[in-house]
C-alpha cells in the first residue's frame, strides 16, 4: 500500500493536536483568519508606516482592508481580541512601540484571558 | 577542506539585546550576571578557537519573512546581512559580514541532499541572529563583527513546521556541506532560540526549568532521541514559542555524536528559560 503506516504517522504528527485550551497554535486556521491584521502590524517594520501611524492612525488602518471589528480591536488596544482574531505575537510586538505599550501589560491581559477561544 | 570545530546553543530574545545595549554594568549586575557571565566564558573560548565562520541556525520573527510566502528552510548566500528593523528602529550595529561563496556551496550541497531551501541573496537578520551574536562573536568593545556568518532560517512560526527529525537531518546535511567545502576553514555551528517560553494566552510567562535542563542534558548525551518528540509534546513541555529548540537540535546534528558540552548555563528569569551550551569537537 502506498499510504504506509510510517507515512500516516508522520502526517498525523505534523499537526499538533490535543493541546489544552490554554495553549494555542499558529496554523492554517489562525493564518487565514489573521492575514489582514498581521499585514497591518507587519507594516510597522517600516519607519514611514510608523510615522503614518503616529500622524493619523485611521489613515494607516485604511491601507489594510480591515473589517469593522478588526479596526475596533486596534483602536481599543484589545490585545486579547487581536490575538484571538489571528494576530501573531511576533507582529503584535511591532505595535507595542507605536502604541506605547509594554510587553508585561500585554502579558497581564493574556494571563487574564481565560483561554484560546475565550 | 573545511572543518566543524564546535557548536553553540543559545537562547535569543529582545531582552538580551536590551541588556547588552545597556552596557557592562547592567550585564554584570546580580540580575543578569547568571546569563551574561557564561556568555563571557563562551567569548573567551571562541577567542581561543578562532573559528573562521559561524553558521547560524535560527528563526526569523516576521522581520524578514512574512505570511504571504513563508519559507520552511531559508539560507543566506549574501556577503552582508543588514540588521532588521523589528518595529523600533534597527539597533545601531553594522551589517554582519557573510560569505557568499560558502553560502552557495552549502546551498548546492543541501539541495543535492534533498533539502530544498529558499536561497536568499538579500536577508535582514533579526534578534534570532543578532541577540546572541555580539556575545559569541567576541566583538564586544570593538567596532564591527569579527566572524563572517552564514544564516540558516527554520520555520518555527507557521504550522506545519519541519519535524524535529527533519531538523536533526538538516544539521547532518549541513555537516556534509561544511566538510565538503574546498577551502580550509574552521566552522562553529550555532543554534539559537528557546528554551521554554509562552507569549500568548493564559499561560503567558510560563517557564519550565526542569524540562529545559533535561533538554540540554539529552542534547548532550543522546541528541537523536529528541527526534522522537512531536511538536505537540514540545509545546506542552515548554510552551508554544519553545519549539525554537529544534534550531539547537539541528546544530547538534551538525556535530559528531561524541561532541562534549563545555560551557553550560541555564537561567530561568522573568518570562524566559535562558539556555547556553557549547560543544567541543575533538580534532
Amino acid at each position: 500500500m502506498e499510504l504506509t503506516q510510517d507515512y500516516l504517522d508522520r502526517l498525523d504528527a505534523v499537526q499538533p493536536k490535543n493541546l489544552p485550551p490554554t495553549l494555542d497554535l499558529f496554523d492554517e486556521h489562525t493564518a487565514r483568519k489573521g492575514m489582514r491584521l498581521n499585514k497591518a502590524a507587519y507594516s510597522l517594520k517600516h519607519e514611514e508606516q510608523r510615522a503614518l501611524f503616529a500622524a493619523d492612525e485611521e489613515r494607516w488602518m485604511e491601507q489594510f482592508g480591515l473589517t469593522t471589528e478588526e479596526q475596533e480591536l486596534m483602536r481599543s488596544r484589545d490585545w486579547i481580541g487581536l490575538w484571538r482574531s489571528g494576530m501573531s505575537i511576533y507582529v503584535m510586538v511591532k505595535l507595542l512601540g507605536v502604541t506605547g505599550t509594554a510587553l508585561p501589560d500585554v502579558g497581564r491581559q493574556m494571563r487574564e484571558s481565560g483561554g484560546v477561544d475565550g | 577542506m573545511a572543518r566543524v570545530i564546535g557548536g553553540i546553543g543559545a537562547s535569543h530574545a529582545p531582552s538580551m539585546e536590551n541588556i547588552y545595549d545597556a552596557g557592562e554594568e547592567v550585564r554584570e549586575s546580580d540580575e543578569w550576571q547568571p546569563l551574561f557571565g557564561p556568555f563571557k566564558q563562551v567569548a573567551e573560548w571562541l577567542e581561543e578557537l578562532k573559528p573562521d565562520r559561524l553558521v547560524v541556525i535560527y528563526n526569523d520573527h516576521m522581520d524578514e519573512f512574512f505570511l504571504n510566502a513563508y519559507p520552511t528552510f531559508a539560507l543566506g548566500v549574501a556577503d552582508t546581512y543588514p540588521v532588521a528593523d523589528e518595529g523600533f528602529g534597527a539597533r545601531p550595529l553594522p551589517p554582519v559580514p557573510g560569505d557568499s561563496k560558502l553560502g552557495w556551496h552549502i546551498a548546492r550541497s543541501l539541495v543535492a541532499d534533498e533539502f530544498d531551501i529558499t536561497i536568499c541573496q538579500e536577508l535582514e537578520v533579526d534578534h534570532g541572529v543578532i541577540s546572541p551574536l555580539p556575545m559569541v562573536d567576541f566583538s564586544e568593545g570593538e567596532s564591527g563583527w569579527k566572524i563572517p556568518i552564514v544564516p540558516l532560517a527554520v520555520n518555527v512560526i507557521l504550522h506545519p513546521l519541519p519535524s524535529p527529525l527533519r531538523c536533526w537531518k538538516l544539521g547532518q546535511a549541513l555537516r556534509r556541506a561544511i566538510l565538503s567545502y574546498e577551502e580550509d576553514l574552521s566552522v562553529v555551528v550555532v543554534g539559537t532560540g528557546g528554551l521554554s517560553h509562552q507569549l500568548t494566552g493564559p499561560q503567558f510567562g510560563r517557564v519550565e526549568p526542569e524540562w529545559d535542563q533535561k533538554f540540554m542534558r539529552i542534547l548532550a548525551e543522546d541528541p537523536e532521541s529528541l527526534t522522537a518528540y512531536k511538536y505537540e509534546d514540545l509545546i506542552k513541555l515548554g510552551g508554544t514559542e519553545s519549539v525554537e529548540v529544534v534550531n539547537w537540535l539541528a546544530m547538534r546534528g551538525a556535530l559528531p555524536l561524541d561532541a562534549k558540552p563545555l560551557v553550560e548555563a541555564y537561567y530561568a528569569h522573568r518570562i524566559m528559560g535562558y539556555g547556553l551550551q557549547t560543544f567541543e569537537v575533538s580534532a
